[in-house]
C-alpha cells in the first residue's frame, strides 16, 4: 500500500512536471509570438504613417497658392542628398513659401533602444526646431534621376536636373523579444513632383 | 476526481488558446486594415491625378471645356471633376478633380493660365537643317522647338525644354547627352500662329499707336517718349507713350522698322507686311530704362514682334556689340544679323529676354580661329517673363499648368 501510494506521488509528480513545463514553455512561447506580432503591426503602422507623409511631403515640392512667388519651380530643391533633401513648398496652402528639410540623423542619437540601427527622422519646416519621430527608421534612401530617367550620381550640384526621386525606406522594430527584429520596407520607385515640371 | 481535474486542465487550455488566438487574429486584422486603408488611399488619389490629367487634356483641345464629370465611376470608384473660372479677367481657371474609393476621398486641384510665346528664351518651328547644339550653348529659359533637336557634347538648358520631333545626337547619347536642369518632354505640339501680329494690330487699334502707309518708320525709345521720322533725313517727331499708347502697343502696318533706344515702362513694337516689309531693323542698342539684373525691381518690358525678320543692322554702332533688352518675335521669319557672312567681327549679342522665331538665322560665321564674321551670341532670358509678359505679345492659344496641388 505504501509503496503503491509512492508510485502515485510520483507519477503525479512526473505528469505534473510534464504539464507544468507544456505551460512554462507555452506562456513563453506566447509571449514571444504576441510580442512580435504586436512588433510588426507597430512596425507596420510607423511604415505607412511615414510614407504617407513622405508622399505628402513630396508631392507638393514646388507648389505655391500664389505660383508667381515661385515661377521658375525646377529651383524648389535647395538640397538633395542620399539621406535629406531640403525643398520649397507652401505648406499650408496659403501663398506664402515654406521650405521642409527632410532628413535621416545618425544611429548614435538613439543609441538608448534596443535596436542599433533605428535612427531619427528629421522634418524641419523653415529652418525651426526639427520634429524627429522615433518610428524604429534603420534606412531613408533616395536616388536621384533626370528628365531621361538616367540617375545623377552624387553630389548632385545642379538641382534643377532633378526630374524624379526613389524613396527607399526601411522600418525595424525599436526592441525585440530575444533581439530578432522585424523589418518593413517601403520603395517608391518614381516619385514625381509636378509642379517641378510645369513651366 | 481524475475526471475533473482533466476537464479543468482542458478548459483552461482552451480558454489561453482561445486568448491567445484572438489576440494574434486582432492583431492580424488591425495589419491587413493597415495595407487596405493605404490601398484605399493610394487608389482614390491616383483616381483624382487621372481626372485631373482628363480635365488638363478636354482643356488643351477645347480651351472653352468647362462642363467636368459628376460622380462617373472610375477604377472602381468615382469621379468627379469641375473645372472654375477664379478670374475672369485673366481667365485663370482651376481644376478640382475628386477622386472617391471605398469612402475614402482625395482631391487634386491645378491652376491654368493662359499661356504666352514671350515665356520661351528659345523658340523655333524650323531649326535650320543642320544647325547643332553644342557644349558652348546654354539657353537660360524655356526651351521649345518644333524640329529635330540636334545635340553635341552636352549643351545645357536651365528652363523645361520641349520638343516636337527627335533629339539627335552627334555621336552617342553618351557623348552628346544634353543637361536638361528644367526638365524634358518630346512629343509636345505648339505651333506658331499665323495671326500673332494681325492681333496685335488690333490691339494697336485700340488703344494703341499705329502708324499707316509709310515704308519706313525711324523710331528711338527715349524713355517713355518714342520719337519717329519716315526717313532717315527727316526731323524727329514724339509723341508721348503713356498718353499716345495706354495699352503699350507701337505698330507699323505695311512697312519696315528701324528701332533703337532706351525704354522705359511695357510696350510692344510690332511690324507687318510681306515683300520686303514686315521686318524690324535695329539700328542701334535697345535697352531698358532699368536693367532687371541691376534693378530687380524693374517693370520695363518690351516686345520686338514682327510679321518676317528682325534683323541687327549692318552699320558702325553694331560693329562694336549690341545690346537688346527684348522678347523677339517673328512670325515667320528669324532673328539674325544683316550681311552676316559678310560683316566685320562685330563683337556679342548682349540679350537680355527671349527669341521666339520661325526659322533659325545666323548671326555670324567661325573658323578655327574663332569669329570670322558677325556677332558672337551671349543670351540671357529674363527670368520675369515666366510671369509678365509684354503687351499684346502673341499667346500660343493654349493654358498651361502654373499650379498643381495633390
Amino acid at each position: 500500500m505504501g509503496f503503491s501510494t509512492l508510485l502515485d506521488i510520483l507519477g503525479s509528480i512526473i505528469i505534473g512536471g510534464i504539464l507544468m513545463s507544456i505551460v512554462f514553455r507555452l506562456s513563453d512561447a506566447a509571449t514571444e509570438k504576441t510580442y512580435n506580432n504586436s512588433g510588426e503591426l507597430a512596425l507596420q503602422q510607423n511604415l505607412a504613417t511615414i510614407a504617407q507623409i513622405i508622399e505628402r511631403d513630396f508631392r507638393k515640392i514646388g507648389y505655391c497658392a500664389n505660383w508667381n512667388k515661385l515661377p521658375d519651380p525646377t529651383k524648389a530643391i535647395l538640397l538633395a542628398d542620399t539621406s535629406g533633401i531640403k525643398f520649397l513648398t507652401d505648406i499650408e496652402s496659403d501663398g506664402n513659401l515654406d521650405s521642409i528639410h527632410i532628413y535621416l540623423g545618425p544611429t548614435s542619437e538613439l543609441s538608448g533602444t534596443a535596436n542599433p540601427r533605428d535612427r531619427l527622422l528629421y522634418r524641419v519646416v523653415n529652418g525651426n526646431v526639427p520634429q524627429e519621430a522615433n518610428l524604429g527608421v534603420t534606412q531613408f534612401y533616395m536616388n536621384y534621376y533626370d528628365a531621361l530617367g538616367d540617375t545623377i550620381y552624387h553630389p548632385i550640384i545642379n538641382m534643377g536636373e532633378i526630374s524624379s526621386i526613389e524613396i527607399n525606406v526601411t522600418v525595424e522594430n525599436v526592441a525585440a523579444y530575444d533581439e530578432k527584429y522585424s523589418r518593413a520596407y517601403w520603395r517608391q520607385i518614381r516619385m514625381v513632383a509636378r509642379n517641378l515640371r510645369n513651366r | 476526481m481524475s475526471g475533473k481535474a482533466v476537464l479543468i486542465v482542458v478548459t483552461g487550455f482552451s480558454f489561453i488558446f482561445l486568448v491567445v488566438g484572438q489576440n494574434f487574429g486582432s492583431i492580424s486584422n488591425r495589419s491587413v486594415d493597415n495595407y487596405v486603408d493605404y490601398f484605399n488611399e493610394t487608389i482614390a488619389h491616383n483616381i483624382a491625378v487621372s481626372g485631373a490629367n482628363i480635365a488638363a487634356n478636354e482643356i488643351h483641345i477645347d480651351q472653352s471645356w468647362d462642363d467636368g464629370y459628376d460622380d462617373i465611376s472610375y477604377q472602381n470608384g468615382e469621379l468627379d471633376i469641375e473645372v472654375n473660372i477664379i478670374d475672369p479677367y485673366q481667365n485663370i481657371r482651376e481644376i478640382v478633380a475628386t477622386g472617391e474609393y471605398e469612402g475614402v476621398s482625395s482631391t487634386v486641384r491645378v491652376i491654368l493660365a493662359p499661356s504666352k510665346f514671350s515665356k520661351f528664351a528659345y523658340y523655333s518651328v524650323y531649326e535650320g537643317g543642320s544647325i547643332w547644339w553644342t557644349n558652348k550653348d546654354t539657353v537660360w529659359g524655356p526651351f521649345h522647338t518644333q524640329d529635330y533637336m540636334r545635340v553635341y557634347r552636352h549643351p545645357v538648358y536651365y528652363g523645361k525644354a520641349t520638343i516636337k520631333k527627335k533629339l539627335i545626337y552627334y555621336t552617342s547619347k553618351k557623348k552628346d547627352k544634353p543637361k536638361f536642369y528644367g526638365g524634358f518632354e518630346k512629343g509636345v505640339n505648339l505651333e506658331l500662329p499665323t495671326d500673332g501680329v494681325a492681333k496685335l494690330e488690333l490691339i494697336a487699334d485700340d488703344n494703341g499707336y499705329k502708324f499707316t502707309g509709310e515704308d519706313t518708320v525711324y523710331m528711338r525709345f527715349e524713355l517713355d517718349t518714342l520719337k519717329f521720322r519716315f526717313s532717315y533725313n527727316d526731323p524727329d517727331s514724339a509723341v508721348y507713350l503713356p498718353t499716345i499708347a495706354p495699352n503699350g502697343v507701337v505698330f507699323a502696318k505695311n512697312s519696315v522698322v528701324r528701332l533703337s533706344g532706351t525704354v522705359r515702362g511695357q510696350y510692344s513694337v510690332g511690324c507687318s507686311g510681306s515683300s520686303g516689309k514686315g521686318n524690324i531693323y535695329l539700328d542701334g542698342d535697345i535697352v531698358f530704362e532699368k536693367d532687371p539684373r541691376i534693378y530687380p525691381s524693374s517693370t520695363d518690358l518690351l516686345g520686338i514682334i514682327a510679321k518676317n525678320e528682325v534683323i541687327m543692322t549692318d552699320n558702325v554702332p553694331n560693329h562694336s556689340d549690341i545690346n537688346i533688352h527684348a522678347s523677339i518675335y517673328c512670325e515667320s521669319g528669324g532673328f539674325g544679323a544683316e550681311n552676316y557672312s559678310s560683316r566685320p567681327v562685330s563683337g556679342n549679342i548682349n540679350l537680355l529676354g527671349g527669341i521666339i522665331q520661325h526659322t533659325r538665322r545666323a548671326v555670324g560665321t567661325f573658323n578655327q580661329n574663332g569669329i570670322a564674321s558677325g556677332f558672337s551670341k551671349r543670351y540671357r532670358y529674363d527670368d520675369r517673363l515666366l510671369i509678365a509678359s509684354p503687351p499684346g505679345f502673341p499667346g500660343t492659344g493654349k493654358f498651361e499648368i502654373v499650379s498643381w496641388l495633390e
